[in-house]
């Protein structure tokens, strides 16, 4: 979710009755509606959700919580990890909301919750040194990441699709090698499109720092990778 | 503009984080620097050869999957009382009791005892009550809903306990009454028993006119969980829907967000004065097409065969 959009309007739990996925139905809903539903003010919403109104958080919920899920999925290459993230991101926002006092933003201030926990199971994760680059599903399948890196285009070549894989590997493994918070920042620059500024308020630090650790990132990865065609 | 600052900047140029101006000066540079220009190709290539990296998207499933454990488990979930910046909100407190029977039983225990402890005397006299009534008196007046403090005097067998007690109270009048009023505007958003929102919505669904109850309306169809207090309020709300904006979107994010068919039948006839709104059509349109409900489908069509062509 890019720092300078606008927080899409969500439609609540309740379009779960259309048995299709918020974000399907959030892009065929009408403009006025889109608008009508903006008007609800997200301090309100807050507020709301402070005095202990659940629909309200989830209505709160509904505007991140794609954007959160797919930074936890792209960090942690598994739905189970990322969905553990994404529960207790949102857990931990609906236990404290209570000392959110508007000092900044929501949305940074989801983002410093979720950042944190990206943080520490990429800490644990440099703790267990896992080599191999796998990815798990939902149903605890593994399987290589090296494997998704296939040229599907008709005529590609055998040769092109065994580069691809192999520098798909070296990608991940030389990703691996980032420190946690460099990692962070890179997925959040370069996967996430996020500006340095959100990703230095999500840190809890300045944009310059983010710059900084930014630079060392694409430094290290440059380096690793130098010598690919 | 030298090559060092170039070559400094072109990661940020890459990641279009550079101002304007700097962007403009980095390209100019390049047109001009060969030494430059391989830098920055050859950042671009690092970026493009960084997607090259496969990554798993989230699919509808695993978002709804995780939204209905998110929703699962916000349900034995208790957000963290700030007492500093939020005011006691009793019926908040009643409604934790009533899913923590543990937690009541103690509390009930604690507040027995230190009731207790402020009607006796540490050293052997018999019990005095603070106010000078009876100490049975005092519990049947009143019951205790929390300890505060407990001082012990030194050197004594002198205890002092500070605690808060809370009356019932009954109050009568007219529905027209202020107090009363507050009093229904209170029960409608913060009551956990549906009934007695229900019964709070249905005495202010006659006076939209106020600009307070409005408000309470309006909170009640956008929030409320139980379909009939929705009902009710959208029944107050109908007559608003031409001259108050609020009310409108109200109506319309009914109609195509509730997921009780007979609110979002309500809304379709409260919007029916106002038909002709774009985005009332909008919604008509779609309602027409997609909606589950079969008899809210007909009544869409209805609505919009009956309307007059507009280019």
């Amino acid at each position: 979710m890019p720092a300078d959009a606008v927080a899409v309007p969500s439609d609540g739990w309740k379009s779960a009755k259309m048995g299709q996925s918020g974000s399907q139905i959030n892009s065929r809903r009408g403009h006025m509606v889109g608008q009508s539903l903006s008007r609800v003010n997200d301090a309100e919403l807050i507020r709301e959700a402070q005095r202990g109104n659940r629909q309200a958080f989830e209505d709160l919920v509904r505007q991140y919580d794609h954007a959160v899920l797919r930074l936890a999925l792209h960090l942690t290459g598994s739905e189970q990890d990322a969905k553990d993230i994404y529960q207790d991101a949102f857990l931990k926002a609906y236990r404290n909301l209570g000392s959110f006092r508007f000092e900044c933003s929501f949305y940074t201030w989801i983002y410093r919750i979720v950042t944190n926990l990206c943080l520490d199971h990429l800490r644990k994760r440099q703790v267990r040194k896992e080599d191999a680059p796998v990815v798990t599903d939902s149903s605890g399948e593994e399987y290589s990441l090296i494997d998704q890196v296939a040229d599907d285009r008709s005529g590609a070549s055998p040769e092109r699709d065994l580069m691809r894989r192999e520098l798909g590997a070296r990608i991940a493994k030389a990703l691996e090698k980032l420190t946690p918070r460099e990692r962070m920042v890179f997925e959040m620059k370069h996967y996430q499109g996020l500006k340095l500024r959100t990703i230095g308020d999500a840190l809890n630090t300045t944009e310059e720092t983010a710059k900084n650790t930014l630079f060392r990132a694409t430094q290290k990865l440059r380096a690793a990778l130098a010598d690919v065609r | 503009m030298n090559c060092e600052w170039v070559k400094e900047n072109v990661t940020l140029y890459v990641y279009d984080e550079l101002a304007d101006d700097a962007r403009h000066e980095v390209e100019q540079h390049a047109h001009r620097c060969i030494d430059c220009a391989r830098e920055l190709k050859t950042v671009r290539e690092f970026h493009q050869q960084m997607n090259v990296l496969p990554q798993l998207e989230v699919t509808p499933n695993l978002l709804a999957s995780a939204r209905m454990e998110l929703q699962e488990a916000l349900e034995t979930t208790e957000q963290k009382r700030n007492w500093t910046r939020l005011a006691f909100d009793p019926m908040h407190w009643l409604r934790q009791m009533r899913f923590s029977p543990a937690l009541a039983a103690v509390l009930l225990m604690v507040g027995f005892g230190g009731g207790m402890g402020t009607m006796y005397r540490m050293a052997k006299s018999g019990p005095v009550a603070p106010n000078g009534g009876t100490p049975n008196q005092q519990t049947q007046e009143a019951s205790i809903s929390g300890i505060r403090n407990i001082v012990q005097q030194p050197g004594s067998n002198q205890v002092q306990i500070q605690y808060d007690k809370t009356f019932p109270e009954q109050v009568s009048g007219s529905i027209d009454d202020p107090h009363i009023q507050q009093l229904l505007l209170y029960a409608a958003r913060n009551n956990y028993n549906s009934g007695l929102r229900m019964d709070s919505i249905d005495l202010l669904k006659d006076k939209p006119q106020d600009d307070r109850v409005r408000e309470a309306l309006i909170f009640a169809l956008r929030y409320d969980s139980n379909p009939g207090v929705r009902l009710k309020a959208e029944e107050g709300l109908a007559s608003f829907v031409k001259q108050d904006i609020r009310v409108r979107n109200a109506m319309l994010e009914a109609l195509l967000n509730d997921n009780n068919p007979g609110v979002r039948a309500g809304a379709l006839h409260a919007l029916e004065p106002v038909k002709t709104d774009t985005s009332v059509r909008q919604a008509l349109q779609q309602l027409a097409q997609e909606d589950p409900s079969q008899f809210v489908r007909t009544e869409s069509r209805r609505l919009l065969a009956s309307m007059p062509q507009i280019d």
